[in-house]
């Protein structure tokens, strides 16, 4: 859709993430497209404050609008969120590595622990 | 799916999400079955941290906690061939069961600081890992070196060929 001339389009993208009123935004158009007063409403923002974030969103590609009406309803564009979640997988990936791994140990410690209070109340019957 | 991307930063679809939180941030979220005392004990206590820090399934060749503000801890991966990659970092705040924040070598010198917080709900325990980089720049070179991690046991071991190599000469 929108041609990126950007040399590092991911830069961009983080840069336009960074910042959670911009996140809301794009939340909001993910659900179907929406004008300037539209998006004032649900963040008790101004005009212009809100169309200083657009404007960000739609230097990195994230938001287009459409040309039709005269309300110009803004746009997801969601290729470069894509993108972006490929670049960050591998990383999830060696923490989730991680992760999986004491979530086993975890399950296990805690059925360790109620075989040991078990065996207590069984009058050491196992040992 | 868009909407959950967009909503949270990036993945939903796995366990733990992942998301940039700003410029110098990487945070991941996820969920354990079991109360945050023990999730905690499970990060802090060696004779835990040697058990589960490697996914490969092996206990680490070492794993040292000296738990206190200014403390040091050094988790080293085993692999066949002998010591693998290292983590280490210096401890900077230890508020059991709730918040961990420890001080670790980040690509350029300068130390990131990693924030581990527990909650817990119905015996479930949410931690969010919160990664903070010195600069944007040593952030995105953070993300970047994970690509790699799955090569760093083979570049250890070539490492250790090419040692062997050049003793045999």
């Amino acid at each position: 859709m929108a041609i990126n001339s950007n040399p590092d389009p991911l830069s961009t993208t983080f840069a336009a993430l960074a910042d959670p009123t911009r996140r809301a935004i794009l939340a909001r158009l993910a659900l179907g497209e929406a004008d300037v007063s539209e998006l004032m409403k649900p963040f008790k923002l101004t005009q212009p404050t809100i169309s200083k974030h657009l404007k960000v969103l739609e230097g990195a590609g994230l938001v287009a609008r459409g040309r039709a009406s005269q309300r110009r309803p803004r746009m997801l564009i969601a290729a470069p969120l894509k993108d972006l979640d490929l670049w960050l997988e591998p990383y999830r990936r060696f923490w989730e590595g991680k992760f999986a791994n004491l979530d086993k140990y975890l399950t296990h410690l805690q059925e360790t622990k109620k075989t040991h209070s078990k065996e207590k109340t069984d009058g050491r019957r196992k040992r | 799916m868009a909407a959950e991307n967009a909503s949270t930063g990036l993945s939903v679809n796995e366990s733990a999400t992942i998301t940039l939180p700003s410029d110098r941030e990487i945070r991941l979220v996820r969920v354990f079955n079991a109360p945050r005392h023990l999730v905690f004990e499970a990060w802090t206590k060696p004779e835990h941290v040697k058990h589960w820090w490697d996914p490969s399934g092996r206990p680490l060749s070492t794993c040292e906690i000296d738990l206190r503000p200014g403390g040091t801890f050094r988790f080293v991966n085993s692999t066949p061939q002998g010591p693998g990659h290292a983590f280490t970092g210096t401890y900077r705040e230890i508020t059991p069961p709730g918040r961990l924040v420890f001080g670790s070598p980040a690509p350029g010198g300068a130390d990131s600081l990693g924030i581990l917080e527990f909650e817990e709900r119905a015996g479930q325990t949410t931690l969010t890992l919160t990664m903070t980089a010195p600069s944007r720049k040593v952030r995105d070179a953070m993300l970047e070196m994970r690509i790699d991690a799955g090569t760093a046991r083979t570049l250890d071991n070539l490492g250790e060929y090419l040692a062997k190599k050049s003793q045999s000469r």
